[in-house]
């Protein structure tokens, strides 16, 4: 998978540039109505203007063919289409490979094969191309909204309930997404990526998940996983093989090899997670977790080195 | 009507005026804060709505300059939420609906032909709700808790776990409070356009005004008390930790989006319709004809107050409905096209029928038609299920909404204002300065929200306060931000122009704008009183049809009650559909009564939050005695008065056609829309957590029946009350409506309302019906009160025949609510 995050790359979140069959569906309807409104926003002021001109009376027929006619057959026309538009993506695939997200203050929870394996993840979506998805949207606090505009519109996550939404992404690539419902003070940065891959690489993606997180085989290294399971840290973070369980915060297992870091909205790099860690209420202000700021400056960058080795 | 208030104003200026300057003066200085004028309270509605409105945009400038550029550090998350959160909530509450009501209060007895508001009281009562009740959202800056939860104010986010500390309870408190400016001018306006028009005025040859002042005020009749309701269940869970919302036990967040939106969106027209009504009202006049198909603009009017009840859940497309749900709603939505269409139609066929003049006012009709059309053309793809998904919470909405707002509601606003302020000051507002202004706001407009959409479609979601760098939003948000400040520059300049044509402006002459309606039958120089003599009208624009109207001196023109000889306010009450005269109205001199009711309304709303409650229950009770003294007035009704051309009329009478009852009737659909919110609420949780059903507790049959039998009774000696006032029927009432209460409470006792959801909204249901039942009982001891001190007599039985129909509605209401409590142990619904 490429390892550039959509981070500063144009059209990475557009409705307009359609990577999935949802959005493609959407643009064409998009399109059609943008075409049809212009016209008769033209026509409405070539009225006016008319209107404006003229010296005698309009008959009562245009009040008819304006205010009832023309928009009963427009909306007849929008209404088919729209309709047959929904029926074809609004469709939930109860075959399709179904990977519950789980919306959280301010990151999301992602398990592949939840009613299996359940291989937990966080912030990053890796789907497979041309393969109908189903998501299940949960959320564990308050509304959010699952969106990624390239491949289709957006659901909310609600607590107490479930929804479904079937995706089938039509391209290879790497698309952001972001919650769509106002979630409180960090709403703005929470957003996550989807990596679209191949059928096979995915399929060896997923077989890779359950294993355990790679070993700290240096001394830095073994020192950031001291730091990071005597500092607390595993009382909301899990690394699989390190410390297991707990769910309050992302998995970490992987941490390393996601593109972005805080849920979508820095590059990963030793450096970025170092400030991540020590400072995370300035960085995401209102997050769940506090800011480490009294590390030691060794012990910071070695946790964060050994976060980054976690690919 | 206070003993005092009775009395005309004294003072030695006074005393030399004729008695009936003398009986319309609005007292000078700072008494002028007494008056409950039409004039007055309108005037006041609009510079505190225009002052609010100043705030919001100054809001909005704080947003625009945040985005102006990526991962902006101008404002911090908190404020940037503070921010967006007050913009909304200030533009829509404070702003938008009091300065239409504002423009409404002060216009429609002018046009209508009366000589003020039909109760002058409520309207200045209302006022100070408003203001009050603004004061208090605004003082949460004061106190760093300013709302940011968004004007929204979606659950869960909004309940104490997620949003701890006050800044949603200065939301929830201070709009409910500000709220009841809206509903208590919608009683007002109802009865006042039902009521008092001038002799001959049918509803068919009403000012169009009228007609979407009418709606309007029905609309928000029906269409506020959901909210209040859900504020109100929303405060209680924050307080009192009820779970109204709470899913894990037997709530739904999605309650609160179902009754938010079920104002929220009849909310949208509620602003759009009487913008569009002031737009039917100008047309005509630059046209120099009248309006084109007319009957067609009343039926579309009221057609889409109708429409616009059914369409709320597209503003819930994301929610996961299901697919039936979203076609339906889809197809509703976008119905409403039509009648806005034939609206827009009748006023492009005006157009057509002369030459139009292009004043400053023209432009802003001009303008509002561009605007509003594409508005609506985005607005019918939104409902598009699919688009929706898409767009739906992105800047597509944002520029959306704003096109039909500012298009459908400032512009028209803006145009109003150079229209009718020569009728408020005397003066004249500049052409040049209006151009500018006009030229500047429409640039700035489509330079800001054009952008939008392509920023929306490109992906950006609405509510953040900082976006990534490159992904595609930079330069649409900075050219975004650029075009806002050129739409300020606009709007300052008509502030400017507003202010400074008060020394500036020309003089007005009478009708400066060769208007057909009635509000031009004096020259503007803003004498304080209306119609020395009320004449009879026999067309819609009675001053091109009537000759005689202009061509005399419009203190001589001839009609009803010339002049005030017995130094009383009176008016002409008018039968609701012919117009005929009926009655004679008595309306109040100024008094203090509802400024000091609704400040304790005020003290009683600031105790809530700083959580004294029994310094807010001690205000409440001193509110309930305000109510008492302002209504403590000797009854008139059996008099007489001689009206000149029209004969003699009676005084206030006691009947199905008088203002009070009509009143009652328009209150009693406040109140069955508040307890229809609540009844949704128990039906909706009901059917979406069955499994909560019985779990706190059974209701005690027994006692349920009880309370109906007693309710029965009650409702049975309303009615009897009617023929004979005896102070029997008073004390009877008062009686079993506290008997109904104590049986409601004892039905209620087993069951627990902080175990589920359905059992706190069954609590607060039977609640309502409580409230309800000590307004009859309130009524029914004040009543006998009025009778004891003689202060009404035999045969003077407006509260009997008023109270009549209150009884009966409670009865009804106590009837459901019984069912609901009595029902799943029955088994019925299973």
């Amino acid at each position: 998978m490429s390892e550039q995050s959509t981070l500063g790359q144009f059209d990475s979140q557009t409705s307009l540039i359609p990577a999935g069959t949802g959005a493609e569906g959407t643009l064409v309807l998009t399109i059609t109505m943008s075409v049809a409104a212009t016209l008769i926003f033209l026509a409405v002021m070539a009225a006016v203007w008319l209107a404006w001109r003229r010296e005698r009376p309009g008959h009562i027929w245009w009040l008819w063919a304006g205010g009832f006619i023309l928009p009963v057959i427009a909306l007849v026309a929008l209404m088919v289409g729209s309709t047959f538009t929904l029926a074809s993506i609004a469709r939930v695939d109860r075959d399709a490979l179904v990977i519950e997200v789980t919306g959280h203050q301010y990151w999301w929870d992602v398990v592949y094969d939840p009613d299996g394996r359940a291989l937990r993840d966080a912030n990053e979506i890796i789907v497979p191309v041309d393969t109908p998805v189903t998501f299940r949207l949960k959320s564990e606090d308050v509304i959010h909204s699952f969106w990624v505009p390239s491949i289709s519109g957006k659901i909310d996550m609600i607590p107490g309930r479930v929804n479904e939404l079937t995706v089938e992404a039509s391209r290879k690539g790497r698309f952001r997404g972001q919650c769509a419902e106002f979630c409180g003070l960090s709403h703005p940065l929470m957003a996550f990526e989807v990596v679209v891959l191949e059928k096979d690489e995915f399929d060896s993606f997923t077989a890779g998940l359950s294993d355990e997180a790679r070993d700290a085989d240096t001394l830095q290294l073994k020192q950031g996983r001291d730091v990071f399971l005597n500092e607390g840290c595993t009382a909301c973070h899990a690394i699989r093989g390190v410390a297991e369980g707990a769910r309050v915060g992302p998995d970490l297992t992987r941490v390393g090899a996601r593109a972005a870091l805080g849920a979508g909205m820095w590059r990963m790099n030793v450096g970025n997670l170092a400030g991540w860690i020590a400072d995370v209420q300035d960085m995401k202000p209102g997050a769940n977790m506090p800011s480490y700021n009294h590390l030691s400056g060794p012990d910071l960058r070695a946790v964060a080195h050994y976060l980054s080795s976690l690919k | 009507m206070t003993e005092t208030s009775n009395k005309p104003v004294q003072g030695p200026v006074l005393d030399s005026l004729p008695t009936y300057e003398k009986a319309w003066a609005t007292p000078p200085g700072w008494r002028k804060l007494s008056s409950v004028s039409h004039r007055v309270v309108g005037q006041r509605f609009i510079v505190t709505g225009l002052i609010f409105f100043l705030i919001a945009g100054m809001l909005a400038i704080l947003v625009r300059t945040q985005l102006i550029v990526p991962e902006n550090t101008f404002l911090d998350a908190e404020t940037y939420n503070q921010v967006f959160t007050m913009h909304g909530t200030l533009m829509m509450f404070l702003f938008a609906i009091p300065i239409l009501e504002g423009f409404g209060v002060y216009l429609l007895p002018l046009m209508l032909g009366a000589r003020d508001l039909i109760f002058p009281r409520l309207g200045a009562f209302g006022y100070w709700c408003y203001l009050f009740g603004g004061l208090i959202v605004l003082a949460s800056f004061l106190f760093d808790a300013a709302p940011d939860g968004g004007w929204f104010m979606y659950t869960p986010l909004s309940t104490k776990e997620y949003t701890p500390g006050l800044s949603a309870d200065f939301w929830l408190i201070g709009i409910t409070f500000a709220e009841i400016a809206s509903v208590t001018a919608a009683v007002e306006i109802i009865a006042a356009i039902l009521c008092t028009r001038a002799p001959g005025m049918s509803l068919a040859k009403m000012p169009i005004f009228g007609w979407y002042m009418l709606v309007t005020a029905f609309m928000i009749a029906v269409g506020f008390p959901p909210l209040i309701i859900g504020s109100i269940l929303l405060e209680i869970e924050r307080v009192l930790g009820l779970p109204f919302f709470d899913p894990a036990m037997g709530g739904d967040p999605l309650l609160w989006q179902h009754l938010f939106w079920l104002f929220g969106h009849p909310e949208v027209y509620i602003i759009f319709l009487p913008a569009a009504g002031m737009v039917a009202t100008m047309l005509p006049t630059f046209v120099g004809k009248p309006l084109f198909g007319y009957g067609f603009a009343v039926a579309a009017v009221v057609t889409m107050g109708f429409i616009s009840f059914g369409l709320w859940a597209h503003h819930m497309f994301s929610t996961g409905l299901p697919t039936v749900t979203l076609s339906l709603f889809s197809a509703a939505s976008t119905v409403v096209t039509i009648p806005t269409g034939v609206q827009i139609f009748c006023f492009i066929l005006t157009m057509a029928q002369a030459r139009p003049r292009l004043t400053v006012p023209m432009l802003f009709i001009l303008g509002f038609l561009f605007i509003f059309v594409l508005g609506g053309l985005t607005g019918v793809m939104l409902a598009s299920v699919p688009f929706n998904w898409q767009a739906h919470d992105s800047y597509f909405v944002v520029a959306h909404l704003h096109y039909v707002l500012i298009g459908g509601m400032v512009f028209p606003l803006i145009g109003a204002f150079y229209y009718w302020t020569p009728h408020f000051t005397g003066r004249m507002m500049s052409e040049r300065l209006g151009k500018w202004a006009f030229w500047l706001m429409f640039i700035g407009f489509h330079v800001t929200f054009f952008l939008m959409h392509i920023t929306g479609l490109r992906g950006m979601p609405r509510r953040i306060a900082t976006y990534p760098e490159g992904i595609g939003w930079d330069r649409l948000n900075m050219l975004s931000s650029i075009g806002s400040y050129i739409l300020a520059a606009g709007v300052l300049i008509f502030v400017w122009d507003f202010i400074a044509h008060r020394w500036r402006g020309p003089l007005a002459p009478r009708d400066p704008w060769k208007a057909g309606t009635l509000e031009w039958l004096y020259a503007p120089i803003a004498p304080g009183h209306n119609f020395h003599a009320i004449p009879r009208v026999h067309s819609r624009e009675p001053l091109w049809d009537q000759p005689e109207l202009l061509e005399n001196e419009a203190h001589e023109i001839e009609g009803m009650l010339r002049d005030a000889p017995h130094g009383r306010r009176e008016t002409v009450g008018c039968h609701p559909v012919s117009g005929e005269p009926l009655q004679i109205v008595r309306l109040p001199h100024p008094t203090w009564v509802p400024m000091i009711t609704a400040f304790f309304v005020a003290v009683s709303a600031v105790a809530l939050l700083a959580s004294f409650y029994y310094v807010a229950a001690a205000a409440l009770g001193a509110t309930l005695i305000g109510f008492a003294v302002w209504a403590w007035e000797k009854s008139e009704t059996g008099q007489t008065v001689d009206t000149g051309p029209e004969g003699i009329l009676p005084v206030d009478i006691a009947s199905r056609l008088g203002h009070t009852y009509i009143a009652v009737i328009g209150t009693l659909l406040i109140m069955v829309a508040l307890f229809a919110s609540i009844l949704f609420g128990v039906l909706y949780l009901w059917n979406v957590q069955p499994d909560f059903t019985r779990r706190a507790g059974d209701p005690d049959l027994l006692w349920i029946v009880l309370a109906v039998v007693a309710g029965a009774a009650l409702t049975a000696m309303a009615y009897l009350a009617r023929r004979n006032g005896y102070v029997l029927y008073d004390i009877v009432i008062a009686v079993l409506a506290g008997g109904a209460c104590w049986a409601l409470y004892q039905a209620l006792r087993p069951v627990t309302p902080d175990q589920t959801a359905l059992a706190a909204t069954l609590w607060v249901m039977a609640g309502f019906v409580a409230v309800q039942l000590f307004v009859l009982g309130y009524w029914s001891v004040f009543n006998v009160l009025r009778k004891v001190f003689g202060l009404a007599g035999k045969g003077q039985r407006i509260p009997e025949v008023n109270r009549a129909p209150y009884a009966l509605v409670t009865f009804l209401m106590l009837v459901a609510a019984a069912v609901m409590l009595g029902a799943p142990q029955l088994g019925v619904f299973a």
